[in-house]
């Protein structure tokens, strides 16, 4: 199909900065698109993405799930292998970020958040970004990977810089690719100490294992490690600020999330669907596949628009509006199917430790700028800054 | 295309009408049906899908596989003759009516 008014250039900074009229007109005129600018189809619809992350054998991952791929990462790690093999790495890996099992940390997320709160309580305004969700994502990470202490600020800059891509050159710079090969290297030290002196923490044990009487690979440890870390950062720390944008934005909201701390949950299931961090991850097709009349060759990208599809009116009613009542079932804010984020729980138990603790110490607090400085990336969405000002 | 009858643990039923090919899990999860978990996505690793299969077609199950039966072995609730996970149960037609039983926990 022709569409020559109508171009969705993931690159573009105004995607970045509000994906959502470009999304409705996808979802309404386009639900099976060509873009030319990210060179792929891109589904838009809830239906239509749910329908491709439980069919990975059309759906596949193995030619990678970043939007722009990273070298040499796709088919060895859980994000870019297909099953069997997907499910056996992830056996070796869930048991770490089952919910049953983080009772431990539950401490060290509130201490964590009490600390970085410490360090602007005598401030009128402050970052969220760089005084809070990194502070704390970083620490919660790190302990749940186990990772040394001492090299965490420069480990949280590297994971953030490595998921952008360049807006002018369409994908990834040289500063994104070093920021990856920095991560990878610091990953590939922690595997040798690990193994050196094996320990009860994931590293030591996923660095050890074996599937099927088979070790794994060399670049299935590396890389599955450096994702962790990549994930873990990035990922969550994104989350938390577009839920703290959220209740900024939001006052009735924040202020009964306030009074009942309890609502908190629910006020993350909706921020989860309203703009979910993970706005859309890639597929490349197995087989010619037709949809809403368009045929999809074999060996063709498809992004599934994440984003799009929590804001589906086919499927949520009043999608753009923000609704702690909600209770949003089958959200795409993880993704789903057998790629369903790993660490959903420890990404919700988290973000609501974290919020609490703030919430104590900052009950009331407005967004200062009214224009974010969004960061360029065609996987992710979320504000590189985001300031706060007590109200 | 099978309809899946799932019960809470409470009582509530909830038909679901599952595509061929999906997991009783997926028709869980992608309809919002409470009580399954699935933090794994479907990758038999997590333990947090568990259902109590009852009805005639529950006989026509294939056996679980040593990787199912060792994640049973880590579920939170009771495990019965009739426990499985519900990620490893690939609905065909044969299987319309199948009612499946939430636990008490998932974990």
């Amino acid at each position: 199909m022709l569409s020559p008014q109508f171009r969705f250039d993931p690159y573009a900074a105004a995607v970045d900065a509000d994906p959502f009229p470009f999304y409705k007109t996808l979802r309404d005129d386009f639900p099976c698109f060509w873009s030319a600018d990210a060179k792929m189809w891109v589904l838009s619809r809830y239906d239509d993405i749910v329908r491709a992350l439980n069919d990975w054998q059309t759906y596949s991952s193995a030619k990678g799930n970043l939007m722009d791929e990273l070298p040499n990462r796709a088919g060895a790690t859980l994000g870019t292998t297909d099953p069997p093999r997907h499910d056996r790495l992830r056996g070796l890996i869930q048991h770490a970020f089952n919910k049953r099992n983080l009772d431990y940390i539950e401490s060290h997320i509130r201490e964590a958040a009490r600390d970085a709160l410490a360090g602007f309580a005598d401030k009128k305004s402050f970052d969220f970004v760089e005084d809070f969700s990194s502070k704390v994502t970083v620490k919660v990470l790190f302990r749940l990977l186990g990772l040394p202490p001492g090299d965490d600020h420069i480990v949280r800059d590297k994971a953030v810089l490595m998921v952008q891509s360049d807006p002018v050159t369409r994908q990834k710079g040289p500063e994104h690719i070093a920021a990856f090969e920095w991560v990878k290297n610091y990953a590939e030290k922690v595997i040798a100490e690990r193994r050196a002196n094996p320990g009860e923490d994931l590293i030591s044990q996923f660095s050890l294992a074996e599937i099927d009487g088979d070790r794994l690979s060399e670049r299935e440890v590396l890389l599955t490690t450096t994702t962790l870390i990549m994930a873990g950062i990035e990922s969550l720390g994104g989350f938390m600020t577009m839920f703290a944008l959220n209740l900024a934005d939001h006052a009735e909201a924040r202020r009964r999330c306030v009074d009942n701390p309890a609502l908190l949950t629910d006020a993350i299931e909706e921020s989860l669907r309203y703009n979910t961090s993970a706005q859309r991850f890639r597929r490349c097709l197995v087989k010619d596949t037709e949809l809403h009349g368009q045929v999809m060759r074999a060996g063709e990208f498809v992004c599934l628009a994440y984003g799009s599809g929590n804001r589906d009116e086919r499927r949520f009613a009043n999608p753009d509006v923000y609704d702690i009542d909600r209770k949003p079932k089958g959200h795409l804010g993880f993704g789903g199917g057998v790629h369903a984020c790993l660490g959903t729980a420890i990404a919700r138990l988290a973000t609501k430790l974290a919020f609490e603790e703030l919430h104590k110490a900052i009950p009331d607090y407005r967004r200062v700028e009214e224009t974010l400085p969004w960061m360029p990336s065609t996987t992710f969405r979320s504000p590189l800054r985001l300031e706060l000002a007590r109200a | 295309m099978a309809k899946i009858i799932y019960v809470e643990h409470e009582g509530i039923e909830h038909e679901v009408d599952v595509p061929d090919g999906w997991t009783v899990m997926q028709g869980a999860v992608t309809n919002g049906v409470p009580g399954i978990e699935a933090e794994c996505g479907g990758s038999c690793s997590c333990g947090t899908c568990h259902v109590y299969v009852e009805g005639e077609q529950a006989s026509l199950l294939p056996p679980p596989e040593d990787t199912e039966n060792a994640m049973l072995d880590m579920v939170a609730a009771e495990v019965k003759p009739t426990s499985r996970l519900a990620c490893q149960i690939k609905v065909t037609d044969a299987l319309d009516g199948l009612i499946v039983r939430m636990p008490a926990s998932q974990g």
